[in-house]
């Protein structure tokens, strides 16, 4: 009897058992539902990209991101983490800015570092691979043209705190313009008047320092108003006032108060151009220098207010061995332990917002400390009221309800 | 050209870096260093030089600074590619220059209406974001667990007791309210979290100049050594010599005044 061919009969099975990965199936489950788009409410530079859960199957597993600017093709891995990571609900944005979905992961991928972020909009395709092992299986290319955009939803709270601020301000204006405000009493601005007659007396110079900051930030803007109430008084007892600069931005918008100053109390004749004068912007040259003049000068009076920084005690501590009396005032709570030891009166960050109105009593002011004060009010009621709803939250294990007030009170 | 070019090389040749520069710059750093702070005995003429040196330097320092960090590449640079939309914030920026003549100084109130309304535009919003939200936020952030028990009940009673200090201290920042009653004990009560949060911050920035003054110490320990010819010892030794004739000379002008 003929044998029958015995290779015939085995190549099929051979085949059929060989171990191609064509042939069989990824132990990983396919990424699906892999959408990319713009990163919204943000200054460019991040897509949004969002997948379904790649399940229990893809335990162990990490997915990396690959992106490619479609003007200089080429994929780059910009993030890697695991495939359980990043699920919807622990986006970092608002309950009113984001709807997460259940079942989806979304990541805001980053894309600055491997492409920059340039000024006009850019085309960018983006893929994922799981990756396991050995085992890959890999999203098809998703496109999305990303760039910055005109308003952050996130920051929403913001904008209604904000409008908020502005109505209570109208209201606040009008009360107080109808009946008056009441302003408590603040020692450091009370003694402007004592050091002003006292260099009168001694016939002595006075010297202002704005301190060190842009005309942009609220203290140096404070700061101006109280120079402006200074040189009123200045100018009434014919002092001389000395103020010297650090920014020449600054010294420009001085040298307009003070001009203003002394035409309001009509002494034009008594205004000098070089009341307000510039030393330097290197902060310590601006500091020796300031040093060098209140030694030599010696000054019966000396005001530090505005932004001051490292400069704050080597100011202070040399205008306190001439023996000037010396207000200071800051919002900088780092120096201010240095003016408080140095200095015969502090204004304390807040208090020198206040200074303005205090000193003017001018209506429009004195409603801005009103304002100020319904935002303190308010600060205060969101505390007790935050504290005690997330206890609450933590206690009966109402996980929305903390979630929500966590958000109302992020800044985004 | 090749006689200018020449030249340039020879000028930068003579500001090589070489040992007997470092030596002068030792005697530089070490002279200047105590110059200024011969301030801390009293004002004299070596501390005007190293102050008006140090001034003169600085605005050295920052005109080139703005010049080749501000003006090349965000002025100068985008013209010479044809972005000319730079001119509107350049021009701007130029009538504040306008100040120095009187009879046209009015234009440089564009530029500065600009910067204060630029200035307030920026720091409102984020005023709100900082001194309302973030403060809020971070003063609620300790009552956000999960649930309460003994693992985080301390952390929960020191959040209460930061959050009673901050409303205390807001209390302590109401002009409007007189300060009388509860609302005194209140802001009483604030003064106290204030100090204490002074007095810490006093002692971690005194720690932060003594780094800075150990610094100076250790140059000026450095610029003693032999390789830099003793700068250190020799300036010091100068300047005591000077004080002492300058004391000298006083003291002898001070009693020939007392004899007249």
């Amino acid at each position: 009897m003929k044998r029958p061919p015995i290779i015939p009969l085995i190549l099929p099975f051979l085949f059929l058992t060989s171990p191609s990965s064509a042939a069989k199936p990824s132990p990983l489950p396919p990424l699906t539902g892999f959408t990319a788009a713009d990163m919204p409410g943000d200054a460019g530079g991040a897509a949004l990209l969002r997948w379904d859960s790649p399940g229990e199957a893809a335990e162990g597993a990490t997915i990396e991101v690959y992106a490619s600017d479609t003007a200089k093709p080429g994929w780059v891995k910009i993030a890697e983490f695991p495939a359980s990571a990043h699920p919807e609900k622990d986006m970092d944005l608002p309950f009113w800015a984001w709807r997460p979905a259940p079942g989806r992961h979304a990541l805001a991928a980053d894309t600055s570092s491997a492409f920059g972020r340039p000024d006009e909009a850019q085309e960018i395709e983006f893929k994922l691979r799981l990756v396991k092992g050995a085992a890959s299986v890999e999203t098809g290319p998703a496109r999305a043209v990303i760039g910055g955009n005109w308003f952050n939803v996130s920051r929403f709270n913001n904008l209604v705190l904000m409008l908020t601020i502005i109505i209570v301000f109208f209201w606040t204006v009008s009360h107080a313009k109808r009946k008056g405000l009441f302003i408590r009493r603040i020692a450091g601005l009370d003694a402007i008047d004592e050091a002003i007659g006292r260099a009168t007396e001694m016939g002595r110079p006075i010297f202002y320092s704005t301190g060190i900051g842009p005309m942009s930030l609220v203290p140096t803007i404070a700061s101006t108003s109280i120079l402006g109430e200074v040189a009123r008084k200045v100018a009434q007892y014919d002092t001389s006032l000395k103020v010297p600069h650090f920014d020449p931005i600054v010294m420009t918008v001085c040298k307009e108060v003070v001009k203003q100053s002394y035409l309001e109390m009509e002494r034009p004749d008594s205004y000098r151009d070089d009341i307000n004068f510039f030393v330097s912007q290197d902060q310590f040259s601006f500091a020796a220098s300031v040093d060098a003049m209140i030694h030599r000068e010696k000054p019966a009076a000396c005001f530090f207010i505005g932004h001051f920084m490292a400069e704050s005690l080597l100011l202070a501590e040399v205008g306190a061995t001439t023996g000037a009396i010396q207000i200071a005032g800051t919002e900088q709570e780092s120096q201010l332990p240095f003016f408080f030891t140095s200095c015969d009166y502090t204004l304390i960050g807040e208090e020198l917002y206040a200074a303005g109105a205090y000193l003017s009593k001018d209506p429009m002011l004195m409603s801005t400390l009103k304002v100020q004060d319904f935002g303190k009010a308010f600060v205060m009621l969101a505390v007790v009221t935050g504290s005690v709803l997330l206890a609450a939250g933590a206690v009966f294990g109402w996980e929305p309800l903390m979630k929500i007030v966590g958000q109302l009170f992020k800044a985004y | 050209m090749e006689f200018l070019g020449n030249t340039w090389n020879a000028f930068a040749a003579i500001f090589t870096v070489t040992p007997g520069w470092m030596t002068f710059g030792g005697w530089v750093a070490a002279g200047l260093t105590i110059c200024l702070f011969s301030f801390l005995y009293k004002d004299n003429p070596f501390f005007k030089v190293a102050e008006h040196l140090y001034l003169g330097a600085g605005m050295g320092w920052l005109f080139q600074v703005y010049l080749f960090q501000t003006w090349k590449p965000k002025v100068f640079l985008p013209l010479m590619e044809g972005q000319y939309s730079v001119l509107i914030p350049a021009l701007l920026g130029l009538s504040l220059v306008t100040q120095f003549f009187p009879r046209i100084s009015w234009v440089s109130r564009y530029g500065f209406t600009f910067i204060m309304g630029y200035g307030s535009g920026l720091v409102i919003p984020l005023t709100i974001s900082t001194d309302f939200l973030k403060q809020i936020g971070g003063t609620i952030a300790p009552f956000m667990v999960s649930e309460i028990n003994s693992g985080n009940i301390i952390s929960l009673l020191n959040g209460t007791f930061v959050a009673f200090g901050f409303i205390c201290v807001l209390f302590y920042f109401f002009f409007s309210v007189e300060h009388k009653g509860a609302v005194k004990k209140a802001s009483n009560i604030g003064i106290y979290f204030l100090m204490l949060y002074f007095g810490a911050a006093f002692g971690n920035t005194v720690m932060g100049r003594f780094s800075l003054l150990y610094g100076r110490f250790d140059d000026l320990y450095k610029y003693s050594a032999p390789e830099y010819f003793y700068a250190t010892h020799v300036v010091l030794g100068l300047l005591v010599a000077y004080f002492i004739l300058d004391k000298l000379v006083l003291s002898r002008r001070g009693g020939g005044q007392e004899a007249h």
